[in-house]
């Protein structure tokens, strides 16, 4: 991939938070940031360089709008905005200044110039060369006022290795870096609730993987593909998400034929904590996510989440738990999972929910259930036979 | 895995010389009709054969046959053509009545209902429990304000065979009293290639005809309409098609389509002696397979006077269709769910449901549709695979639908 260098190739400035900054992070945010873009826009060529407190991304002018917008979406950036780089030297960096304010003179007359001299060796000093900036930028347009204390603008310019220079900057999603915080194996069904559980955990720097419960021929391709689809939607997100799709019709079978009809809905999901937890572990994520959320229907009541739980000896975040359906969709239609989440496409745990299922179940009574199916088999075959699908 | 066909309802597959023709005049009679140079009086003169090919195989002549882009295309227009108050005989628009069927496709009952949205009234009149309609049923329904009663030949979900004839001689009989013209249109869609059309005998003024149904390309079909009946058309242009259906006309199709027929009607008597012997085969085997309802449960097979042998259709509740095509599928036939054309559409149980079933039921419907070229290891292949795949999946099913109301309250609310 050509890395754009040219002069005439555009630049954004990201800050990235302060956690990011620990030093072991900073890999972690670098790679992420360029999987971000790429998960978007794999045929783009773009740059991506660090130097102390800030990462660069350098694109060709026509890729700007696409670049910012796999920036505003990726976790750990705090705010981004376009540069402009300059030589070292007072007129260069005059000249830069009067293109930058030609811009930002529409958004007001009062302004303000703001320098950071990072390199010291520089011969004026910040304030110096705020007055210099402030006086060629008056002396050009004569309608423009300095106020240093409510201006319509600012005029950032940092002095590094090269002179940069920046106006408004544009909000980044906060956040950690995806991967800064380890792997978590998401419980991803076709619904609206599990995209945005995942999204949550990749906020807080989780790189993730998913796992999808397929029951053909009672759940169509169709539904698959709409899990496929959501994937690829947290990828934007979360890049480098794998997905991982599993033939639990024989589970299914089992559970049918050995347990009670109410039962059915909670051994479905403790199988799959049990099938989740296996694939995790070989896998390397170090914990279950899920997008469950207290009392939302039977399964998620706080007894039978305390059974379904039994079945994995690893963290199980449920970011959701606390929160009610209005927010958990204000959230997926922001990350844009809503509209495929809402396909009619049914799952196996909608499909083939009973009709009066257990609300407060007795935990001891369904660990003997679950243990009556004897599906660790089954559940240690489907694993072998689940199939990787990049997303 | 070699594929059996068995989805002919949906769409037929295409006979050799129809798509022969329509290559020949595609390369060779490329003009537009409307020209007047030679290469357009030739083109012109192509479709005009079509047209009195077409009009010969349902006893019309050719001046009653408008060639449309398809049996959707021939209902709408049809219907919508009450919409110009000015051939109602009288009626206000506002007043006007169209009497359906709840049997129709959603070409015919979706645009009634449309219809009343502009102020015209519809009345959709429900079938026997068999899918059958009664003839006095329509009859009944018929007032001073009715302009159009609309009532399909042979359904394309149940294969049920409507009694136009006799519905005809009940409207007739009514408008001579009232000394004033209802317009019949019969959607003989499934009919045409299968059972004799005959739209004298019918006595019908209007009738739809898709090609694809009996080996014809896609994008053609007609509609015929009685000389002196004259609904008026909505569409306006370039005046083809008599100005009854603007726009440069699809004269390779219209020939493509007048062959596909004229083979079809050539052996449509052997066709369908066959089709009934197969139709038998079919529902007496799939009685014997555990779970298995037929929809009507009255249809034996061998009753073809009053069902289509080339539509059969059944279901093993509470395995809903979906989950039976799918398995039908991946074992190598193609079938379909109670309807293909409505399968996208939420209300895809209309048609059984009309006939009393309830709506689990009627979402277990499949359909098996036949054509010339099924044959008995087929249907014999179908019923072995059905036989040997439905029961496991029925134990793992048990229970499955009875939450429907659980499911729909919940439908959305997951993650």
């Amino acid at each position: 991939m050509s890395e754009p260098r040219r002069q005439t190739d555009g630049l954004f400035l990201i800050k990235y938070g302060e956690i990011a900054l620990k030093r072991r992070n900073r890999g972690a945010f670098v790679k992420s940031l360029k999987d971000s873009i790429r998960a978007h826009l794999p045929d783009l060529p773009f740059s991506v360089h660090e130097t102390f407190h800030r990462v660069f991304v350098g694109f060709r002018p026509e890729d700007k709008d696409r670049i910012a917008e796999a920036l505003g979406r990726t976790f750990g950036v705090v705010s981004f905005c376009e540069a402009l780089r300059a030589p070292r030297e007072m007129p260069a960096i005059e000249e830069a200044a009067i293109g930058l304010a030609g811009r930002l003179i529409e958004t007001g007359t009062r302004f303000k110039a703001e320098v950071r001299r990072a390199d010291k060796s520089f011969p004026l000093t910040s304030y110096e060369i705020a007055c210099r900036i402030g006086d060629t930028l008056r002396a050009r347009f004569p309608g423009l006022t300095v106020d240093v204390h409510t201006p319509d603008w600012v005029l950032s310019i940092e002095i590094r290795e090269h002179a940069y220079l920046y106006g408004p900057e544009l909000p980044g999603p906060y956040g950690l870096p995806v991967g800064s915080s380890g792997k978590g194996m998401l419980l991803l069904s076709g619904g609206i609730d599990s995209p945005v559980a995942g999204w949550m955990m990749a906020k807080r720097g989780m790189s993730l993987e998913a796992v999808y419960f397929h029951s053909p021929p009672f759940t169509s391709e169709k539904a698959r593909e709409k899990v496929e689809m959501l994937a690829r939607i947290l990828s934007r997100y979360a890049p480098g998400i794998v997905l991982h799709v599993v033939n639990f019709t024989p589970v299914l079978a089992r559970i049918k034929e050995k347990a009670k009809d109410e039962e059915v809905t909670l051994l479905l999901r403790a199988c799959m904590m049990r099938f989740a937890t296996l694939l995790a572990e070989r896998r390397g994520a170090e914990c279950l996510i899920t997008g469950e959320s207290l009392g939302q229907v039977a399964s998620q009541t706080v007894e039978s989440i305390h059974f379904t739980g039994m079945l994995s000896d690893l963290p199980v975040f449920r970011p959701l738990i606390g929160m009610n359906k209005e927010e958990i969709i204000a959230v997926a239609k922001k990350i844009e999972t809503f509209d495929t989440s809402n396909l009619p496409y049914q799952d196996c745990c909608v499909l083939f929910s009973p009709e009066h299922p257990l609300i407060h179940p007795e935990v001891r009574r369904m660990k003997r259930a679950y243990d009556c199916l004897v599906a660790e088999a089954l559940i240690v075959d489907a694993l072998e036979k689940a199939e990787l699908v990049s997303v | 895995m070699n594929r059996v066909y068995l989805d002919w309802a949906a769409s037929a597959p295409p006979e050799q010389a129809a798509i022969q023709e329509a290559a020949e005049v595609s390369l060779q009679c490329f003009g537009n009709p409307s020209s007047p140079h030679a290469a357009g009086k030739e083109a012109a003169e192509r479709l005009e054969n079509a047209r009195a090919r077409l009009a010969r195989l349902i006893d019309a002549s050719a001046t009653e046959i408008v060639f449309t882009s398809g049996g959707t295309e021939s209902n709408t227009s049809l219907l919508l053509s009450v919409l110009d108050r000015y051939r109602l005989g009288g009626v206000e628009r506002r007043k006007a009545r169209v009497i359906t069927t709840a049997v129709e496709h959603a070409s015919i009952h979706d645009q009634a209902l449309a219809l009343e949205a502009l102020g015209m009234t519809c009345t959709v009149v429900k079938p026997q429990p068999n899918g059958i309609v009664d003839p006095q049923a329509i009859a009944d329904a018929l007032d001073a304000e009715t302009v159009l009663v609309s009532v399909m030949l042979v359904n394309n979900e149940t294969g049920a065979i409507q009694r136009i004839a006799e519905i005809s001689r009940l409207i007739r009989e009514f408008s001579a009293r009232r000394g004033r013209r209802i317009i019949l249109h019969t959607d003989a869609v499934q009919a045409l290639g299968k059972i004799p059309v005959s739209v004298a005998g019918l006595g019908v003024d209007a009738a739809s005809f898709s090609a694809h149904k009996v080996g014809g390309p896609r994008g053609i079909g007609a509609l015929y309409v009685k000389a002196g009946v004259a609904p008026g058309f909505l569409s306006i242009g370039g005046g083809q098609e008599s100005g009854r259906r603007p726009g440069t006309e699809n004269v390779p199709g219209a020939c493509a389509f007048a062959k596909a027929a004229e083979q079809r009607a050539g052996k449509l008597t052997d066709n369908h002696a066959c089709a009934a012997a197969l139709a038998d085969r079919l529902v007496t085997g799939l009685k014997e397979i555990r779970a298995s309802r037929i929809f009507p449960e009255s249809r034996t097979g061998r009753d073809s006077e009053a069902f289509s042998p080339y539509i059969v259709s059944a279901g093993f509740p509470p395995l809903t269709g979906e989950i039976v095509v799918r398995v039908s599928d991946a074992q190598g036939f193609c079938i379909a769910t109670g309807s293909a054309c409505s399968t996208k559409k939420k209300d895809h149980t209309r048609v059984l449901e009309s006939m009393g079933m309830d709506h689990q039921t009627a979402l277990s419907a499949i359909r098996i549709s036949i054509g010339p070229s099924t044959i008995e290891t087929e249907i014999d292949g179908f019923l072995a695979m059905l036989t040997e795949q439905v029961p496991p999946l029925l134990s793992i099913s048990q229970g499955l639908g009875e939450s429907h109301k659980a499911r729909d309250e919940r439908a959305g609310a997951r993650g």
